[in-house]
């Protein structure tokens, strides 16, 4: 069974070096607003999460769900 | 299918670059909350630039001495919009911070801007901007301390211009 959505953890990467990695809806949450504060960014959830990637390296699909590989 | 993340970055049309600058002892240092690296902010459709840089320094460094666009170039898929942010040394904390050193000048030729222009260069060109102002507006010129006066003369005074 997946894991519920709130508990996916991602991993965000800002280009100054900033970064956050956790729980999905709070690294959304903080990379908005890090976007908005430093930089002047309006971003939306689906677009932070079109530029994450799963904790552990794990890559997102074109859906912004962990790719666990072949099944 | 997988892709690699392309990681989070300011984009669009224009774009403002923010050197802060202190005045550390007798040495200008380059510092801002992304390091001491030149600090993007995106620029929207209907933004002021001045205004925006200004407004964001406030929220995130704290009052600023100084804030003045300093030149312009195409990078980065943008049009980029360089300021130099004057603060004072008590605003710096914990953001890194690091000694800013000299590098010549990137020349447009004649008709045509410069094939490449390093960070360096367009510090370097800020702060000849900035010595210019020192001698020439009365405002930048009571903004700075004297010690900031003497640490930009070594600079040769040099007004706004196109570095690309």
């Amino acid at each position: 069974m997946d894991a519920p959505m709130s508990e996916r953890r991602i991993r965000t990467r800002c280009a100054c070096g900033w970064e956050a990695s956790g729980p999905e809806g709070e690294v959304v949450e903080a990379t908005i607003e890090h976007g908005k504060r430093l930089h002047n960014m309006v971003a939306t959830r689906d677009e932070v999460l079109s530029r994450a990637e799963g904790v552990d390296g794990d890559a997102l699909d074109d859906a912004g769900e962990v790719d666990d590989g072949p099944r | 299918m997988t892709r690699t993340p392309a990681g989070w970055d300011v984009e669009g049309p224009v774009q403002a670059e923010v050197f802060v600058i202190w005045l550390n002892g007798e040495t200008l240092e380059l510092t801002g909350p992304c390091g001491a690296a030149p600090w993007y902010l995106e620029l929207g459709a209907v933004d002021h630039p001045v205004e925006v840089v200004d407004r964001i320094v406030r929220e995130v460094v704290g009052d600023p001495l100084l804030v003045h666009s300093t030149s312009w170039r195409r990078d980065r898929d943008a049009v980029i919009l360089s300021f130099v942010v004057v603060i004072e040394a008590g605003r710096v904390g914990s953001m890194d911070s690091r000694p800013i050193g000299r590098a010549d000048l990137a020349r447009s030729e004649a008709t045509a801007a410069p094939r490449d222009i390093a960070t360096e260069q367009v510090v370097e060109h800020a702060l000849r901007h900035l010595a210019w102002l020192a001698v020439d507006d009365p405002v930048v010129r009571a903004g700075l301390s004297p010690a900031w006066q003497a640490a930009l003369a070594g600079y040769v005074p040099e007004p706004f211009r196109n570095l690309g």
